[in-house]
């Protein structure tokens, strides 16, 4: 490897503390969570920040809370395997474990962090369109103070996100959900596993089972827009309405059309439209027949 | 079958002689080697896919704190190196003319590998951009630049092999097919990357490689440096992995031992993924044009084949990868008429060469997809079909290849059977809950292989010592190559049985030019059946010292004892004897002093025409057959193998696990290579060099594998076993093809079946009908 440029590594250990070494050093710093993306783009892409903050010795910033409305509350550096394995998560939303447990391998699930996935912002980040179908929102901490900002807000374009420089994430919030919600997150790449997305597809929403009745439908996808991103049109024709076969292709074909792909080495734009469309309706299929605390196989989910 | 009760040591499921020293890491590769005072090289590569080098200056290089040399171009012989003379055409370092992106142009040593990074950015090269071309179309157009002065039109080579009466067979023949096929360019992927390091000690270069041959590796040294061989001693370490790619002799092999030199100090060198991707040898990709004849009855009359090879920038191996194809379209199956048309065609592209399978893959790929349309067309059982037209034992291939042992047939029985068995389930109905029914089908192909070749030298050779040592243990000192395929262990295991120890007595010191007898490398599947040959005379030969010494002790005919589990005694009266160890003692601490060393070699016998390319290139031909069992996805046109059965003639399996090692290990390879594996290339820029683009099948995407080794004895192989490390490969890639064809009914002509053509073939499919 080449020689990294030299640079500061700082050790905060309050949030107060980190933002003011930002805003004192300047541009061209980053904040160091689990690094498995900051130390890749150093080593491999000759990438080299200026100085490195590193938050790990702050304290609070880690675990997963349920909160007294039924809400949750997941710390930015709490890592994607404990996301991936926490009996509140599994038992509440087992679709958001499920789409942490696609990221890279287990030894990479025990670094990267939740906040540092989504701070990154890759357009095809596997726990971003989950989060997106609970309406989760962002708290960012900054000098002056802390703002709470939708997380569909908070991706801004393919590495950028509302965040200023010296702001940083602290916590990921998702909402009360109604018991009845039921989801699914299907991450669309012909191999199996260590693979990044062509396509991700989450779905959310309260079911009730015997009429097959769907409300509050959320729909999100990875990897088809330079942020993750909602599927209102397909969310609205779904909305309110029974759940059939034929709707649930429909609402694919219009999450389809609302997408906006690009081709790669990876998958023409063509190929990625289509997969979201059959993805969608597999997912909402799939939400609808879910039984609940159920865990579906990765290749069940897409067969 | 033969009767192998009575062995001891071989045809036993025996862990890898180095297996523990392996897992606990202890094992040294040639990157945890250090020498003292060692530097570390790097190598600068050309941006361009064409172009002359007008200067070099390294005067800002040479400046820069902890370097300590640079060499170029200019400090070298400039000599062309390669298998064959007539075909050599690339220098270790480029002189005139960069030909790939990639192409090695200078290198350097420093304190670090940082420092020697850092310094390749200050190496000044004046380049004069030259058009290039990344098509073997382009490169073939009359006008297209010329890559090597010397060759015309770029074609390195062309071959037209005219054997029976071609035209007069398609003329009688009942039905014509005629199909092209394109096959993709793919990586060898070794876990352990090329990396080299020199170092001077007492007037000889001595250099560890992560090579597939020290000998001839050696032998391209010597060449490319202009010293003695004597002067250049080669040492293999634990090698993680080579399939074909670490063949020949690399900038960093040629460069370390430069900058040694130059610097008297030690110098590494070693290759990075990226470098190992996109500017180490590849797979040839080929369009290969085939037409077929055959009877109402499904007989083979007539093939012809054209074949167009992208080489790359340069030669390697790629002209007899061509070259070998043809004798891979006469060995499988059996027709009287054929005519081959091979064209190896210079692109600016990285080169092309060996790798696992050298060409058969390719055409095998071709050549079974159309037997398997045929066997569709015409309304024959496809397994039938090559059953009636498979290669029988003592037959001579139209192009010479006298097959003594052949399993085939009972091998493409064996798959079909077995892999057969699923598809007689029932079908998954309709998939349920909005599915579309999984598409399920079933495909087979065939394969065969040599067991070692005379395609390089007019020898193709390997010799071994046996040493007995005084506490009754043996080490073998053999050149054969173990690139972590196990020949050391299958090697040890044919010395022991011979001498009649047991396995755990055996030390093996192998691969180094100085210390171990001469052989050729790991490749054309030759270890076990050449080094094991050798490996057998020289056991015979301590065998039969050690029987002298104790038959004197005895008093007994040296033709009457035997050894069984370490004990020598006269055949029929096992008290009448003394332990192994006591009869190498004895010799030893006689008034004689008698040290017991066998020898042995082997050369094999054929005799093949390099001219005509025809003849017994090998002295025995392996075969195979493998069948897969694939589910499609209609809506996404994702593959899932959900079984693979391979049947191998192995002629003998001397490690029958490390046999279904090699069989395990292909078909995760033949997956990635029928699936998934693809070098992207754009303007001769590999665009996926790095393991996160490049996609290998990791471990859950592997279907369960079921192998049987079919034993047929071979008379010339060492107890009856013939090479299989390259063909188990062979048919992996064309069976997963057929059963998608089976699955979807459309034949993707194209390597890697990828969802994308797999949707887009059923839609043109829907669209037709």
């Amino acid at each position: 490897m080449r020689r990294p440029e030299p640079l500061e590594i700082f050790q905060p250990t309050s949030i107060r503390e980190a933002g003011a070494l930002v805003k004192e050093k300047g541009p061209g710093g980053r904040f160091l969570a689990g690094g498995t993306d900051l130390v890749i783009a150093v080593k491999e892409k000759s990438f080299s920040p200026k100085y490195v903050v590193d938050l790990k010795r702050i304290p609070g910033l880690s675990g997963i809370r349920e909160e007294a409305d039924g809400g949750l509350k997941i710390g930015s550096l709490t890592t994607l395997r404990e996301v991936e394995i926490s009996p509140i998560i599994l038992k509440r939303f087992p679709f958001l474990a499920q789409s942490a447990a696609e990221v890279g391998s287990v030894q990479i699930r025990n670094r990267a962090t939740i906040g540092g996935n989504m701070a990154n912002a890759t357009p095809s980040a596997d726990v971003a369109p989950a989060l997106l179908a609970l309406e989760a929102r962002a708290r960012i901490a900054g000098l002056n103070g802390e703002r709470v900002v939708e997380l569909e807000q908070f991706f801004r374009g393919p590495g950028q996100t509302v965040m200023a420089p010296e702001e940083i994430l602290t916590e990921i919030i998702i909402p009360p959900a109604n018991p009845s919600l039921v989801g699914e997150y299907i991450k669309f790449s012909p191999r199996e596993m260590m693979d990044l997305a062509y396509i991700g597809v989450a779905v959310a929403f309260v079911f009730n089972a015997s009429q097959k009745l769907c409300e509050k439908v959320r729909i999100a996808l990875g990897a088809v827009s330079p942020t993750p991103m909602r599927a209102r049109g397909a969310e609205s024709l779904l909305e309110g309405q029974v759940l059939t076969e034929e709707l649930a292709e429909k609402a694919g074909a219009e999450a389809a059309r609302e997408c906006k792909p690009i081709s790669d080495v990876r998958s023409s734009a063509d190929y990625r439209r289509d997969m979201v469309r059959v993805n969608t309706k597999r997912a909402l299929l799939n939400a609808a027949a879910q039984r609940p605390g159920k865990w579906t196989e990765r290749r069940d989910r897409r067969y | 079958m033969k009767d192998c009760a009575n062995y001891s040591v071989i045809g036993k499921r025996l862990p890898l002689i180095d297996a523990v020293t392996k897992v606990t890491g202890e094992a040294k590769f040639t990157g945890d080697l250090f020498v003292p005072g060692m530097l570390i090289g790097a190598i600068l590569r050309s941006p361009y896919p064409h172009a002359r080098i007008l200067n070099i200056d390294a005067s800002r290089a040479l400046k820069h704190a902890g370097v300590r040399a640079v060499v170029t171009g200019k400090d070298t012989a400039g000599v062309k190196y390669g298998a064959l003379e007539h075909l050599r055409d690339e220098a270790a370092l480029a002189t005139d003319k960069v030909r790939y992106i990639g192409d090695e142009v200078a290198a350097v040593a420093a304190v670090d590998e940082e420092t020697a990074r850092e310094a390749l950015d200050l190496i000044d090269v004046e380049y004069e951009p030259l058009p290039a071309v990344f098509t073997t179309e382009e490169a073939m157009r009359p006008g297209a630049p010329r890559i090597h002065d010397h060759v015309e039109n770029n074609v390195s080579l062309s071959l037209h092999i005219p054997l029976g009466d071609v035209e007069a067979g398609f003329a009688r023949s009942d039905f014509i097919f005629e199909d092209s096929f394109e096959t993709q360019c793919v990586a060898h992927c070794p876990l352990e990357p090329h990396i080299s390091l020199a170092a001077c000690d007492g007037g000889q270069i001595v250099l560890w490689s992560s090579t597939q041959g020290p000998f001839y590796l050696r032998r391209d040294l010597s060449l490319t440096l202009k010293l003695p061989s004597s002067k250049i001693r080669v040492i293999k370490p634990f090698v993680g992995g080579g399939f074909g790619g670490k063949r020949e002799m690399t900038a960093g092999d040629f460069c370390a031992a430069l900058l040694a030199v130059k610097t008297s100090r030690p110098v590494k060198i070693a290759y990075d993924r990226e470098e190992e991707f996109s500017a180490t040898r590849r797979r040839v990709p080929m369009k290969i044009y085939l037409k077929a004849g055959v009877m109402k009855d499904g007989t083979l009359v007539a093939k012809r084949c054209r074949v167009i090879a992208d080489g790359g920038a340069y030669n390697g191996r790629g002209p007899m990868i061509v070259a070998s194809g043809a004798s891979q379209m006469t060995l499988v199956y059996r027709f009287p008429h054929f005519l081959f048309e091979g064209h190896h065609v210079y692109t600016n592209n990285p080169v092309t060469s060996s790798m696992r399978g050298f060409g058969n893959n390719q055409i095998r790929f071709a050549d079974d997809s159309m037997m398997e349309r045929m066997a569709k067309e015409l309304g024959i059982d496809p397994v039938e079909l090559r059953l009636k037209n498979v290669r029988r034992p003592g037959e001579t291939s139209l192009m010479g290849a006298k097959v003594t042992t052949c399993g085939l047939p009972e091998c493409i029985e064996k798959v079909a059977e077995r892999g057969g068995l699923h598809k007689k389930r029932a079908q998954n109905g309709s998939g349920g809950n909005g599915r579309q029914a999984l598409l399920r089908g079933f495909g087979v192909a065939s394969a065969a292989y040599i067991s070692g070749c005379k395609l390089f030298f007019e020898h193709d050779s390997s010799a071994a010592i046996v040493k007995l040592e005084e506490d009754g243990s043996v080490c073998l000192l053999t050149g054969a190559s173990d690139i972590g395929q196990g020949s050391n262990t299958v090697l040890a295991q044919l010395v022991a049985e011979e001498l009649g120890i047991a396995f755990e007595d055996m030390r093996v010191v192998s691969a180094d030019t100085d210390t171990t007898p001469m052989d050729l490398g790991a490749y054309g599947s030759r270890t076990t059946f050449v080094a094991g040959n050798a490996v057998l005379a020289a056991a015979r030969d301590a065998k039969k010292q050690v029987l002298e010494v104790a038959a004197e002790r005895l008093e007994a005919d040296s033709a009457d004892l035997e050894i069984r589990e370490r004990w020598i005694c006269v055949k029929g009266s096992p008290q009448r004897g003394m332990t192994f160890q006591a009869a190498v003692s004895a010799a030893l601490n006689s008034p004689d002093g008698k040290s017991i060393m066998g020898r042995g070699y082997y050369n094999p016998p054929t005799d093949y025409d390099p001219r005509t390319r025809r003849g017994n290139v090998s002295a025995a031909y392996s075969f195979a057959a493998q069948s897969a069992e694939v589910e499609v996805n209609p809506e996404t046109g994702e593959v899932r193998v959900i079984n693979l059965v391979a049947a191998q003639d192995c002629g003998f399996a001397i490690n029958p696990m490390a046999t279904e090692g090699q069989i395990e290990g292909s078909v995760s390879m033949g997956l990635g290579q029928a699936l998934y594996e693809d070098l992207v290339m754009e303007e001769g820029q590999t665009v996926n060099a790095s393991f996160s683009a490049y996609k290998i099948p990791s471990v859950r995407d592997m279907p369960p594998v079921e192998s049987h080794l079919i034993q047929t004895i071979d008379p010339e192989g060492p107890h009856g076993a013939k090479g299989i490390g390259e063909m188990t490969l062979v048919p992996t890639s064309p069976a997963i093809a057929n059963a998608i064809y089976d699955a979807i009914g459309v034949q993707i002509k194209s390597l890697p079946i990828t969802p994308e053509k797999i949707l887009a073939a059923l839609k043109e499919k829907r669209a037709c009908s």
